[in-house]
């Protein structure tokens, strides 16, 4: 068997691992990253991108078609058509590109990419089913980046017209009828595209509401939404099975089975830790993760876990700022995770994003004070004629020093990354307040709030 | 007649968010305003229906572009122009509506009619006097004039009139290449008007970052707009709705000439003080005209205080509500201060380009040791998915202790992205506390951090 020696071998190319590659490799460690299948990993290639890409052509397709029955900007449009082999065809170039784009920024780094799917002999020895047969991979440090796949929901086996989110990014044309299971921020996403793509979309959720990490305040400008779009919600409701020849999805309680041409199932997802011997390795685990410490190292020394197969929320941006940690750490540099927060974006309509302390999360005994904001009262809201949603400061009481942000409303998705520096910072609302905002800007919605903190708006 | 503690003369962004912030501190507040409805140039004439113009046109932009690509299909779309200044004007009214709704709810006295200050502590508006203890100019500003231009508002126009065209234009000359003249050109070029700038400097933009400068020039050409750069206009003539420019080459004298439909005339705004009766009161000016002020806002005249466009630095509306909030807090015995280093400028063209604190150019003046920490959205994966790679983000830190000194967006978004950068200069961060935080995926801000990184020991995607 073809032996390879290096001093970091990374276990998969998504954004946890290809950045941590690339990075160690230029701070100058013998580096060889292994991908079973396409470099970026789940969210260059059936996650994040494709996803806003079919979010990105929906909205537009979406607006058009309002603009064509007499909408307010003053545009004459002849309703569009849609021709979705040719909207698949430009996602997949965009992946494409985004795609030899990383392939390039690895080789240019000096890392040395393995096709083929890795599996431990033991901790330092990695044996790979390469195009080329095997190979035999012997590292001083091995970093786990396996990521994470979707999750089944039992008797809804995935398959011909049951769909997970990857089959569903690849469909030739949206279904006329599509029921999506599970309301969290990736059903949310993909089943508002395929609604504006012209589906009839059922929403079908077992708990009390959509995206339950957040509060029913948070939430509501979306499931406004959801209704003005025809989506139908069904929250509390379980199915029970597929008919794959009646084509009906049978649900719990007294509720008929509904007819549709294709089931989405995004019940989450879970981490990719098994078919690669990492039984016999017996790392610790939390959970369905592997248990990591501040410099995600597993429980075995020289072995180390990145992004979605660890323990926390599954974001390519967390999986890219671990996968710089580990590159530092290997390459003997001083580095551990610190961050004080995490930004999440839920790229719904309108976009939901969230640092730090939702208000319920603030501890017991810890006086806040909340504030928000309207995009009805910002300029720059009113002149794009997407005025739902606010921005919405959690501070502490005592001091203000601001605890959590959160916003939904146009275009939140850009604020998200100045609400985690200034969180990062452990600023006041003072300290906002006090910072000149362009206008006219969404920004200024954040000035706004902090003004409210400190003592009140000036146009609210 | 009647008293109060303070009286704002003008309701634009810098004396309407004064008025606010007065009432809410307390104090009996009157603002004066000429115009039928409150906001200033900004709501009026200004910031908002310009920005207005800019997303509608954008869209259509859009539609013709981009949709094909993306397999969006259909006719070409046409344009229904007084439709989309009803659509402008619906923006307004809203946005105007709302300072009125203010000013009711925090108990702000509208004095309808225009101002004169005939002594310190008196406000006189038509036949009536009213007194107050503080009085707080806010006059705001109006367009410059050239020399042998003759404004009408319909052939040759100022940016109030290229707001309200009766129609789209087939040609347009645009005297001018900074923030306004690009905008509003771009807007009439997005609706087919074929638009020449004519600008007097080699360099759009003056005074922004030199490759910003460069790199939106390119772009705004791909899109079809002329340049006719080192050109000094000698003036314009109009004939039957036609208009001729003449301009000079700088460069070897040769004089020539433009025939457009539609002249708009950006050459800037001075400062509006018409009818105030300064002159009078003695209050000292400038050399270019501007309302002189010491570090509380103060004129030479004792109580009375100015604010805005009407004083010097950029004329801007957020440096406007600023200098409003703060001269509210000084005269109700606090302590306002505004932080001239850290003012962000906008263009809202497409890309957008953003910019705040130092550049490379004034670092250099200033003999600053600097390093530079640039980004292309190129590398940037949600810039690439919706087809705006093009354009960057440069960060300018300070080479020794890598504080944060400037930074110059040219790219999608640009101008929400520059306010992380603006909260980060106003707690003097580094560049690297900025590329520690965790900025989200996809999005056009990750490209920020990256600049960020390009500033210690590199960027990832590049
Ligand atoms: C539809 C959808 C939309 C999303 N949208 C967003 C979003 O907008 N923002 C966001 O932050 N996150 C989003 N995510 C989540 C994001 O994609 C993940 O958090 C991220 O990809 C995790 O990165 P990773 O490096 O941990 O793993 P992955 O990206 O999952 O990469 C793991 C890689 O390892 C390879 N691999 C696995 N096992 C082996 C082996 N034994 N040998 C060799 N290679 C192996 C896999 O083939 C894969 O390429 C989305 C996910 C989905 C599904
Ligand atoms: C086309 C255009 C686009 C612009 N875009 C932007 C932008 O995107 N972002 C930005 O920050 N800035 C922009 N500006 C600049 C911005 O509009 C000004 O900086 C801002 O309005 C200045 O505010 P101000 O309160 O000082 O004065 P103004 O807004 O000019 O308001 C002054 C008010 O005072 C009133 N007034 C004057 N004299 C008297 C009197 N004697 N009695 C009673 N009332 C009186 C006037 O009628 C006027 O309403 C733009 C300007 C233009 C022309």
């Amino acid at each position: 068997m073809n032996e390879l020696r290096c001093s970091l071998l990374v276990i998969g190319g998504g954004p946890g691992g290809y950045v941590c590659a690339s990075r160690a490799a230029r701070l100058g460690v013998d580096t060889i990253l292994v991908e079973g299948n396409r470099v970026g990993g789940t969210c260059l290639n059936v996650g994040c991108i494709p996803s806003k890409a079919l979010i990105h052509a929906a909205d537009l397709y979406h607006a058009a078609v309002m603009q064509s029955r007499g909408g307010m900007l003053g545009i004459t449009v002849a309703a569009p058509k849609l021709d979705f082999a040719r909207t698949q065809e430009w996602s997949r170039g965009v992946v494409d590109k985004l795609c030899a784009g990383v392939g390039g920024l690895l080789e240019r780094s000096g890392v040395k990419t393995l096709k083929g799917w890795a599996r431990f002999r033991d901790g330092k020895t990695v044996e790979v089913e390469s195009e080329t047969g095997p190979v035999l991979v012997r590292a001083e440090n091995v970093v786990i980046a396996t990521g994470s796949r979707p999750a089944e929901v039992p008797g809804l086996a995935v398959g011909g017209r049951v769909l997970d989110s990857t089959a569903a990014l690849a469909l030739p044309e949206p279904p006329a009828r599509l029921a999506v299971i599970g309301a969290g921020y990736i059903g949310l996403e993909l089943g508002t595209a395929f609604t504006k793509l012209g589906s009839k979309v059922t929403l079908i959720e077992a708990g009390p509401s959509i995206l339950p990490q957040y509060d029913e305040r948070l939430t509501r400008p979306v499931r406004r939404r959801l209704g003005d779009l025809g989506i139908e919600l069904r929250l509390g409701t379980r199915s029970t099975g597929w008919n794959d020849a009646t084509g009906e999805l049978g649900l719990d309680g007294d509720n008929d089975p509904l007819g549709v041409d294709a089931v989405l199932v995004t019940v989450g997802r879970m981490p990719c830790t098994d078919g690669m011997g990492l039984d016999e390795l017996g790392l610790r685990q939390n959970g369905p993760f592997i248990e990591v410490d501040d410099r995600c190292r597993t429980s075995m020394r020289g072995v180390y876990a990145i992004g979605d197969v660890t323990h926390g929320p599954m974001l390519a941006h967390r999986a890219m700022a671990q996968g710089e940690i580990v590159a530092d750490v290997v390459a003997g540099h001083a580095a551990a995770w610190d961050k004080a927060c995490v930004p999440a974006v839920c790229f719904t309509d309108p976009e939901i994003v969230s640092v730090g302390l939702l208000p319920a999360e603030v501890p017991e005994g810890v006086a806040s004070k909340v504030s928000e904001f309207p995009f009805r009262a910002n300029g720059r809201a009113l002149t794009l004629d997407d005025t739902d949603g606010f921005v919405r400061i959690v501070s502490r009481e005592s001091d203000h020093v601001i605890l959590g942000i959160q916003a939904t409303g146009p275009g939140v998705s850009e604020l998200v990354s100045g609400f985690a520096v200034a969180i990062e910072a452990g600023l006041r609302a003072e300290d906002l307040a006090g910072t000149i905002h362009a206008h006219p800007t969404l920004s200024e919605a954040l000035q706004e709030a902090a003004l409210m903190q400190v003592s009140m708006a000036n146009h609210g | 007649m009647a008293n109060y503690d303070v009286i704002i003369i003008g309701a634009g962004p810098g004396g309407y968010v004064c008025a606010i912030r007065c009432a809410q501190l307390g104090l009996k507040t009157a603002c004066v305003e000429g115009r039928e409805t409150l906001g200033g140039t900004c709501l009026n004439v200004g910031c908002i229906p310009s920005k207005a113009l800019l997303h509608a046109s954008h869209m259509l932009h859009e539609a013709e572009h981009n949709f094909a690509a993306m397999g969006l299909k259909g006719k070409a779309p046409s344009v229904d122009w007084p439709q989309m200044l009803a659509y402008k004007d619906e923006t307004i009214g809203t946005n105007t509506k709302g300072i009125e709704f203010l000013f009711k709810k925090n108990k702000v006295d509208w004095i309808k009619g225009w101002a004169s200050i005939p002594a310190a502590g008196k406000v006189k508006v038509g036949e009536e006097v009213h007194e107050a203890k503080a009085i707080i100019i806010a006059s705001g500003s109006e367009p410059a004039s050239l020399p042998g231009v003759e404004v009408d508002e319909k052939t040759v126009v100022t940016s109030t009139g290229a707001l309200a065209l009766a129609k789209v234009p087939k040609s347009m000359v645009v005297i001018g290449a900074g923030v306004i003249g690009l905008e509003l050109g771009s807007v009439y070029a997005r609706l087919g008007a074929e638009v020449t700038v004519v600008e007097y400097l080699d360099a759009i933009t003056p005074g922004m970052d030199g490759e910003v400068q460069k790199t939106f020039q390119r772009i705004l050409k791909k899109q079809g707009l002329n340049f006719v750069m080192g050109a000094a206009v000698q003036k314009t003539e109009v004939n039957r709705g036609k208009a001729k420019v003449t301009y000079k080459l700088k460069k070897d004298d040769s004089e020539h000439v433009l025939e457009a439909e539609t002249v708009l005339v950006a050459t800037g705004r001075k400062p509006y003080t018409q009818g105030l009766g300064l002159d009078a009161l003695g209050i000292e000016m400038t050399k270019r005209g501007q309302i002189a002020v010491g570090k509380d806002w103060q004129t030479s005249v004792k109580g009375i205080y100015a604010i805005g466009d009407v004083i010097e630095g950029p004329m801007l509306a957020h440096k406007a509500e600023d200098e409003g909030m703060a001269v509210a807090e000084q005269v109700a015995g606090k302590h306002g201060h505004v932080n001239y280093g850290v003012i962000p400028g906008v263009i809202y063209t497409t890309p957008e380009v953003a910019t705040v604190g130092a550049t490379e150019d004034s670092l250099k003046a200033a003999g600053v040791a600097y390093k530079v920490g640039k980004f292309s959205f190129m590398g940037n994966a949600r810039a690439k998915a919706v087809f705006q790679g093009e354009g960057f983000v440069k960060l300018l830190a300070d080479k020794e202790t890598d504080r944060v000194l400037g930074c110059h967006i040219i790219g999608p978004g640009a101008g929400d992205l520059i306010h992380e950068i603006c909260v980060a200069m106003e707690f003097g961060a580094s560049a690297e506390d900025v590329a520690l935080t965790c900025h989200a995926h996809p999005t056009f801000s990750e490209a920020v951090r990256e600049a960020a990184l390009a500033c210690g020991d590199g960027p990832i995607h590049s």
